[in-house]
């Protein structure tokens, strides 16, 4: 089990805020790690800063034994890392079939496959095929956003808050299908508010406190760390 | 005069709004600016056509070629020296860069070609067929065939083709577009070339039916094209084909019944009445974000 994915030392500005202070962690082949925090702890900036979006000041980012700091966002889907960005951002107008296209915009081959893949997972989504994506429900729409980036077979899937504003059983599914892509051989960086949830099906994890990694550890370890159940786990 | 007469005529002239129209949507709805350059490049069309026709003699579609040639590379060459360093700029420095590109390029055609007013040779000959008891040109049947054309055309082209469904993400979500692994700046690069191509195609039509061509042809037909986008709803294809052949009708039916004076008085106050009732246009939709 190499170390897939190596983030190092990096400080993300914007403007004069210092949103992401000297944050350094690692993805193992085959993990989910999870990064938790509150609100505004720069969880969100740090997956943006790996895709190409925002651009850190210092350090480096190591994929697959390649450094893409300086890689332009619109490389980084071909070398096999794929977001799911925070709120979805699946595109509105288009429908679900042409979303999957997108998905799969820079490598063609093994579509059929890739698509039939995607729809056994999320049979829903075929079902709706031609539905024009922004009058998806929204757990639809995170189907959607998830399916989309498997459409790129990525060896890493990063996914941002992936079980936000949806109901408690939504929830559930979306964490179960997090667990079934992982047991499929995907590994996964998980952003989460959910603490509780998403400690529950890591491998380890990172506590990022207002741009800092304050803790990591297993996900069990930092679910049963007293400072962590204080601050995350509501007691 | 018959209504019927009035209506082809206001088609045809709506169908090249309609093509001018395009342009500016679609630069629109990729890159939010409106670039209000998009005028002049017709005129800079129709004299790369004229001269085409008239000094170097070459075949009307040649010329027609030549002139979409040098309009598609204006085209990106603008959008790559004066628009895209500004991606991060605010609207109004955009607004008033685009302004700035206009009266240039009005500034050099004057350098260039001279004020004097040059008589553009229609691009299929002066042809009339009758229709029943109505006369019409053969400029007006081929620029409404050629609308057509296009429409049906730009309508595949985004629904169905690769680079056609990336400038839509694009439109949408740049960031998402750009992790799927779009190149986001070529995407708009592609879209200023197609608008500029379609820019001189509406260009040498609109010379063709008027055909006094001077640094200023462009100014009120992109002007009106544009009010045409806005009115069907910018950003919208069908809305910039709807909107420039609504236009056309209202203008040609203005002039014809009303008064030729203020025929353009009454096209602007339509377009003050429909953005009153419906301010995102006729076909204009408004997205809204699911939580
Ligand atoms: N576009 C921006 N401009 C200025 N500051 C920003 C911007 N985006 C984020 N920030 C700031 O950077 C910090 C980190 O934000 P980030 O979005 O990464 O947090 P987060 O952990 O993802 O929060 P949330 O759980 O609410 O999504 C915050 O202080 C935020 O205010
Ligand atoms: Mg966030």
């Amino acid at each position: 089990m190499g170390i897939i994915l190596k983030v190092e030392n990096i400080n993300v500005y914007y403007g004069n805020i210092h949103a992401i202070k000297d944050v350094s962690f690692e993805v193992n082949e085959g993990e989910i790690v999870t990064l938790i925090g509150a609100n505004g702890a720069g969880k969100s900036s740090s997956l943006n800063t790996i895709t190409g979006l925002l651009r850190s000041r210092t350090g480096s980012i190591e994929f697959d034994g390649e450094n893409i700091s300086h890689t332009p966002a619109h490389k980084i889907v071909s070398k096999g890392l794929a977001l799911v960005p925070e709120g979805r951002r699946i595109f509105q107008q288009m429908t679900v079939k042409e979303n999957l296209d997108m998905g799969a915009y820079t490598g063609r081959d093994g579509f059929d496959d890739r698509l039939a893949e995607v729809y056994e997972r999320f049979p829903r989504l075929k079902e709706r095929e031609k539905q024009i994506a922004g009058t998806l429900s929204g757990g639809e729409q995170q189907m959607l956003a998830m399916g989309r980036a498997l459409m790129s077979s990525p060896k890493l899937l990063m996914l941002d808050e992936p079980s936000m504003g949806l109901a408690p059983i939504l929830v559930e599914q979306i964490f179960d299908i997090i667990s079934s892509l992982h047991k499929a051989g995907t590994t996964i960086l998980l952003v989460e508010q959910n603490a509780q949830a998403a400690l529950a099906v890591a491998n380890r994890g990172y506590v990022l406190e207002t741009g800092r990694i304050v803790t990591s550890g297993t996900g069990r370890e930092l679910l049963n760390s007293a400072a962590i159940k204080k601050a995350y786990l509501g007691g | 005069m018959s209504f019927l007469y009035f209506l082809i005529n206001g088609i045809s002239l709506g169908s090249i709004y309609a093509i001018i129209a395009l342009g500016y949507t679609m630069v629109y709805g990729i890159s939010k600016m409106l670039n209000f350059a998009h005028g002049d490049v017709i005129m800079v069309g129709a004299y790369i056509c004229f001269f085409s026709l008239t000094r170097f003699n070459l075949p009307p579609l040649v010329a027609v070629a030549a002139a979409m040639l040098v309009c598609m590379v204006l085209g990106m060459t603008i959008e790559k020296l004066a628009y895209k360093p500004l991606r991060q700029a605010t609207s109004l420095a955009v607004l008033i860069t685009a302004i700035g590109v206009s009266y240039l390029l009005q500034n050099l055609a004057l350098l260039l070609f001279s004020p004097n007013v040059k008589v553009f040779p229609s691009i299929v000959g002066n042809g009339k067929i009758s229709m029943g008891d109505i006369v019409v040109s053969h400029v007006t049947i081929v620029t409404i065939i050629v609308c057509i054309v296009i429409m049906v055309g730009m309508t595949l082209f985004t629904g169905r083709t690769k680079i056609g469904k990336a400038m839509r993400a694009c439109s949408e979500d740049k960031a998402a577009a750009q992790l799927m692994g779009i190149n986001v700046d070529a995407t708009i690069s592609v879209t200023f070339i197609i608008g500029s191509g379609l820019a001189a195609i509406a260009g040498v039509l609109l010379c063709s039916t008027y055909p006094t061509l001077v640094p200023t042809t462009g100014s009120m037909p992109g002007i009106k094209a544009f009010t045409a986008a806005v009115f069907g709803g910018i950003g919208s294809i069908p809305g910039a084909f709807l909107g420039g052949l609504l236009l056309g009708i209202i203008e040609i039916f203005a002039k014809a019944y009303i008064s030729t004076q203020i025929s353009d008085a009454i096209v602007f106050a339509v377009l003050i009445i429909v953005l009153l009732v419906k301010p995102t246009g006729l076909l204009g939709k408004k997205t809204r974000e699911k939580v």
